[in-house]
């Protein structure tokens, strides 16, 4: 019994090899099999499954991005919501109208200045020229004070309504505290938390009392500021004259709008629900992002976006003309020899590592770019003198020399696709070597630069270190109506602004589900240029055949 | 005077031919325009740098930079001498005179010792994340290249791979955090760290591979199997040796990108400053993989952006980026050099 269960040894197989053979094709020899695969089978669905790992990191990049950050919406609704609850939104009309107010007072202050300039200019002392506007400066104070009854009322408010707002963010701390306790079995320890719900009805009360006190302190102000707009002082020149009027016509319009304040006051209702796609828009539109503030906070992705969108279009600005006459340089009127060297010379570029731009950027490039501003010769540039070191253009010169070797490459590439055949057609009819490079080369693999371009934005618009260090990090649109002296101010951007504070916000936080937000808005951008790319080398390829 | 029938054939001088002239002259002055924009960060990074690196009298080179950690430099005036020493310089100087004990020094961050910890975390995170790269990356290929036939499934791969190759580094970084270091729980680690980066380079592994082993004839492919070879033999015996250098050169160029990376490593395995270079105070072997570590890139973001710029301070930048950009440029140059060199050794 025992003699049938030991396995043949190696002497009978080798002796039963020939009668197999015989009897059949080799092939039907039993063979290793694993889960019915035979060894070949293995190796070939081993390395299938390696191959299936790009597909399945996109898939959970895809998957861990969409779940960090899709808690984001719900969060930011509820931070909406208690915004309206706790009286923040009522507040915040009363705030407006004083901002409002502050940016006539900087419009004063600035009218002021240039007419101080025009009379020390005229060789007035500083004496004279101050004693020649006391009148203006007598309309200003009182414009400027006109607004201190609002302001004081509004000061009040805003404690009253951060004290709600915090009152009600313990009660749901102790919540969160009491569930923990519950999930953790410590039913004695968690009913000892006491819970007292936030009473809105009764905890706004005093706040929407201070209507009547609000409606008082309105019209003060608004007779106030009526008052003052009837005097009327005289200013040097014309030009200023008709500011001074445009600024009274502004401030009138200002005025005319309190009653819409007030009724906007009187309709407002805390227990008005915060619709959910009011989330997504406050998201996607909202020109504010101030996380971790004492007062409320905002994400809104549009100055991150325009940020990012600013730097790569500087940044291409540069690097398209240069790449795009470098291929072509390159690839159409250079030497072989030349060829040799340049071309790895300009791939090297790409080797340089971006935190080492970004670092060249901090400490050489923007303070040079800042003292070169400030040349008297270059003063016709636009935003030219600039003072703050880091800002869009610093970033841009660098991110341009990352895009460089990309839109290089690829745009040579392309150049390089087109046939000898095209080229000599159009030399033997006559055109000469820039006619060809235009007309003939350029059309022909248009289709490859495009996408060279696009990815090139895509590289630039993805990258990190450069904008973290040198973009000048002030979260705020820039202000295009400086016109093209825009590029010179400060910008943050969307991969900054996540390597900047992913390391500060607590687990869990609202504030790093909306980090998780940009990173996806940025994973499927990405995908989007890419997409666009290859689109458009399938699409508009030239049939070469 | 040239004869008629020279001039004949020969561009006439005029309006059409100077413009032309000055375009295509356009063309070279935006090419050399690339090229000394470049050379001119290198330059100025490597001539501010090596002092930092370099000493004036043998060995020549800086050795307490490559070999010490990071330290606080302590700039004070004793006895009416400037002295600069380093933290523990300091302390030592300070125990050793009495009266040292009242000075008033300026201390600068990470301004004195070196940036030993730092050379050895980068090299540790390439030496992972490239051993993971090219693990799966190579595989890949060989599937892709010698198993798949063109199906919806193997393009949806290719598209795969084509647009991980577009995505930002900092969202690769993100995916990490999310995926490796909160879901995992392996915190800020090495292992984090190599994965992250490992797949950030693998579409860079997988199209060099696949252009290496598309590089070997397809006879040598069909001479083994005629032979009676197994597929996996013919490929372990007839291609992968033959496609190997073309695939390792080109990865270096992956090794650049990996070593280079500030962004994904951020949050995933670096550390601002540890004391304990990654073999020091191990519990049990494991730890190894899930501490974190300092690496150059950041280390440079830390002392571009987060200590103050002065003369004290500029030493130790400098020196980093150049040590930094010395390493980055080697593995770039070594891998430009080796495929030219490959390309001239196998002609079939």
């Amino acid at each position: 019994m025992a003699s049938t269960r030991i396995p043949p040894s190696p002497e009978t197989q080798a002796d039963a090899t020939p009668a197999a053979t015989s009897a059949g094709f080799l092939a039907n020899k039993a063979r290793f099999r694993f889960f019915g695969l035979t060894l070949d089978g293995c190796i070939k669905a081993f390395f299938g499954g390696n191959a299936v790992v790009a597909v399945l990191v996109l898939t959970l990049i895809t998957i861990f991005l969409f779940k960090e950050g899709g808690g984001f919406f719900a969060q930011n609704r509820a931070n909406l919501q208690i915004y309206r609850q706790a009286g923040l939104e009522y507040v915040d009309f009363i705030r407006a109208q004083t901002t409002g107010h502050t940016a006539l007072t900087h419009e004063l202050s600035d009218l002021r200045l240039r007419q101080f300039h025009r009379l020390t200019e005229a060789g007035k002392s500083l004496a004279e020229a101050n004693a020649a506007l006391a009148g203006f400066d007598e309309f200003a104070n009182q414009f400027g004070d006109a607004i201190i009854p609002l302001r004081g009322l509004l000061s009040d408010l805003t404690e009253t309504a951060t004290a709600l707002k915090s009152k009600f963010a313990t009660t749901e701390n102790l919540k969160i505290a009491r569930q923990q306790l519950l999930a953790a079995g410590k039913t004695a320890e968690a009913d000892k938390i006491v819970i007292s719900e936030v009473n809105f009805d009764a905890e706004l009360k005093p706040l929407l009392g201070t209507l009547p006190a609000y409606q008082a302190a309105s019209a003060e102000t608004a007779a106030k500021i009526t008052a003052a707009l009837t005097v009327k002082p005289a200013l040097p020149t014309p030009e200023l004259q008709a500011r001074l009027e445009q600024f009274k016509m502004l401030a009138a319009a200002y005025v005319a709008d309190f009653p819409a304040v007030e009724k906007n006051l009187r309709a407002w209702d805390y227990r008005q629900p915060v619709p959910f796609f009011r989330s997504i828009t406050s998201f996607i539109f909202g020109r504010d992002w101030i996380a971790q503030s004492s007062w409320q906070e905002w994400y809104g992705i549009l100055p991150l976006f325009v940020g990012s969108l600013m730097v790569s279009f500087v940044a291409l600005l540069f690097a398209v003309p240069l790449g795009i006459g470098a291929a072509i340089y390159i690839n159409q009127l250079a030497s072989p020899a030349e060829q040799r060297i340049v071309k790895p010379c300009i791939e090297f570029i790409s080797a340089i590592p971006s935190v080492v731009l970004g670092f060249f950027g901090v400490i050489f490039l923007g303070e040079n770019l800042r003292l070169l501003s400030q040349q008297s010769w270059l003063a016709w540039v636009p935003g030219f003198p600039f003072s703050e070191r880091l800002n869009i253009l610093t970033a841009g010169c660098l991110l341009a020399l990352i895009a460089v070797p990309t839109i290089f490459t690829l745009a040579e590439d392309s150049l390089n696709n087109v046939p000898r055949a095209f080229k000599e057609a159009s030399f033997a009819l006559g055109a000469s070597r820039l006619q060809t490079i235009i007309k003939v080369i350029v059309p022909a693999s248009l289709s490859g630069i495009i996408s060279a371009v696009l990815l090139g934005l895509g590289r630039v618009i993805g990258e990190t270190m450069v904008v973290l260090l040198c973009a000048g990090n002030r979260i705020a649109i820039p202000d295009f109506t400086a016109g093209l002296a825009v590029i010179t101010q400060p910008v943050h951007t969307m991969t900054g602004l996540i390597a900047q504070e992913m390391g500060e916000v607590p687990v869990g936080s609202i504030g790093r589900h909306a980090l998780f937000m940009i990173g996806l808005v940025l994973f499927f951008l990405s995908l989007l240029i890419n997409w666009l790319a290859q689109k458009i080398v399938r699409r508009y390829r030239i049939a070469i055949d | 005077m040239t004869s008629p029938t020279a001039t004949h054939f020969a561009p006439r001088p005029g309006l059409g031919r100077t413009w032309e002239r000055g375009a295509l002259w356009l063309f070279r002055v935006a090419t050399y325009f690339i090229v000394l924009c470049g050379a001119f960060v290198f330059g100025q990074i490597f001539w501010r740098g090596a002092p930092t690196v370099f000493t004036a009298h043998a060995p020549f080179v800086n050795v307490a930079f490559f070999t010490e950690a990071p330290e606080s430099l302590h700039v004070f005036a004793y006895q009416g001498e400037k002295m600069e020493l380093g933290d523990r310089a300091f302390n030592a100087f300070k125990a050793a005179h009495a009266d040292a004990g009242a000075i008033k020094d300026d201390s600068y961050v990470y301004s004195a010792g070196g940036i030993f910890p730092c050379i050895v975390g980068t090299m540790l995170l390439v030496a992972g994340s490239m051993g993971i790269a090219l693990f799966l990356g190579v595989s890949s290929a060989i599937y892709l290249n010698e198993y798949a036939r063109d199906s919806a499934f193997v393009r949806f791969i290719r598209l795969a791979i084509l647009n991980l190759a577009g995505v930002p580094s900092i969202v690769f970084g993100l995916f990490g955090f999310g995926m490796f270091v909160i879901f995992f729980g392996w915190n800020v680690s090495l292992l984090a760290g190599w994965f992250t980066l490992a797949f950030m380079v693998l579409p860079v592994v997988i199209t060099a591979s696949e252009e290496s082993l598309k590089a070997v004839p397809k006879g040598f492919r069909e001479g083994s199997l005629a032979l009676g070879a197994t597929k996996w033999q013919t490929i372990r015996k007839n291609v992968l040796p033959y496609a190997l250098p073309g695939i390792l050169t080109s990865s270096i160029l992956g090794i650049a990108r990996v070593a280079g990376e500030t962004a994904p490593i951020m949050f995933t395995a670096a550390y601002v400053v540890r004391d304990k270079l990654p073999w020091e105070g191990l519990e049990k072997w494991t730890d190894f993989f899930f501490q974190g570590v300092m690496a150059l890139p950041y280390h440079i973001y830390v002392v571009s952006s987060k200590i103050p710029q002065n003369e004290y301070t500029a030493r130790v930048q400098y020196g980093t980026a150049f040590v930094f950009l010395l390493i980055v440029a080697l593995i770039a140059s070594t891998s430009i050099v080796l495929r030219s060199r490959l390309r001239n050794r196998y002609k079939w």
